[in-house]
């Protein structure tokens, strides 16, 4: 009967916690805890839209890891999320150039510095053509896996290196 | 005396957190933002609106804007000024071809570079469904302008920041 009855109470103190100062300062801590990782480094987004189909699919979730570029920059083949005023809307693309770079398309083939460059990434048919262009200093070229549209309609291009959140986390 | 201890307390961080409001979000930085959530309402349009709130809704519309209102983007024919009467009349025209339409804005960074200029950089989203039941979601980043009037911040000035550049 003891038994039951510590463990009742023990249930109960789990669920309705005594209002403490302890339990005050750790139910805060949790908190700004909780704010600055999900709100500053681990930012939850959940994806809308096809352009990055079939590596992420529309309605999908997933977290955005802001520190990956603090110590390095991006990668060719890198996905990454590239800001717009804030953190509230971004978009994801796939970085397929890096500065300096002349990047083309033909005939949906990349290009990088007349060399093609192999997207085993990229499963949809495409028949892109965009006369070669080289990128600034201090930016990327970005472009969505899904080329399955008209390019007029594929949002894509160069991006500052200031607008480079981070990663998904998977 | 102990209760009326714990009621001075409580007074003085409810002031505390009244004040801290105050400073941390000035009165124009408010009705900045004001003019913001009213351009998002009047531009939106729900599903069956009726023709009532349609026409409140356009001549609303041109009180947020400046005499001379200019927009500056990459599509040549749509850059340009319009008078507030443009506005409406090109808004009241648009509306009719969706059948749905909603517009926010996110991440507002508001400074104010000379007294009665706001600056605010922002993203925008415009979401909707034309009347033949194509949907569409457009994302931009917009750098607006808007100028102190009496006691009124109204719509100068919009630009679209190229985010991606083919």
């Amino acid at each position: 009967m003891d038994y039951y009855e510590t463990l009742n109470k023990r249930i109960r103190q789990f669920f309705f916690p005594s209002l403490t100062p302890q339990f005050l300062i750790r139910a805060l801590l949790v908190a700004l805890f909780a704010y600055l990782f999900f709100g500053h480094i681990c930012i939850p987004l959940r994806i809308k839209g096809y352009s990055m189909e079939p590596t992420y699919h529309n309605g999908s979730v997933n977290f955005l890891w802001k520190p990956h570029y603090l110590f390095s920059g991006p990668k060719r083949h890198d996905v990454v999320a590239v800001r717009f005023a804030g953190n509230r809307v971004m978009l994801l693309k796939r970085v397929i150039a890096l500065e300096g770079e002349t990047v083309e398309f033909r005939n949906g083939r990349l290009f990088v510095d007349g060399g093609e460059v192999k997207e085993p990434y990229v499963r949809y048919p495409c028949n892109w053509n965009l006369p070669p262009r080289q990128v600034e200093k201090n930016c990327v070229y970005v472009v969505g896996d899904n080329r399955n549209m008209p390019i007029e309609d594929h949002h894509f291009g160069q991006a500052s290196m200031k607008r480079i959140m981070g990663i998904p986390l998977w | 005396m102990v209760k009326i201890k714990y009621w001075i307390i409580a007074l003085l961080a409810v002031a505390m957190g009244i004040g801290a409001a105050v400073y941390l979000f000035p009165r124009d930085v408010r009705k900045v933002k004001k003019q913001f959530n009213l351009l998002s309402e009047w531009v939106s349009k729900d599903l069956g609106e009726n023709t009532f709130t349609l026409a409140h809704k356009t001549r609303s519309l041109s009180t947020l804007f400046t005499e001379k209102f200019e927009i500056k983007t990459e599509i040549e024919s749509m850059s340009g000024s319009y008078s507030p009467e443009e506005i409406s009349s090109y808004a009241a025209r648009g509306r009719l071809m969706f059948s749905y339409l909603s517009l926010s804005f996110h991440d507002l960074d508001i400074s104010f570079p000379e007294k009665g200029i706001a600056k605010v950089v922002l993203t925008a989203r415009l979401k909707g469904r034309s009347t033949a039941g194509e949907n569409f979601d457009e994302t931009h980043e917009l750098e607006c302008i808007l100028r102190k009037i009496g006691k009124k911040w109204l719509f100068s000035h919009v630009e679209i920041v190229e985010v991606l550049k083919k």
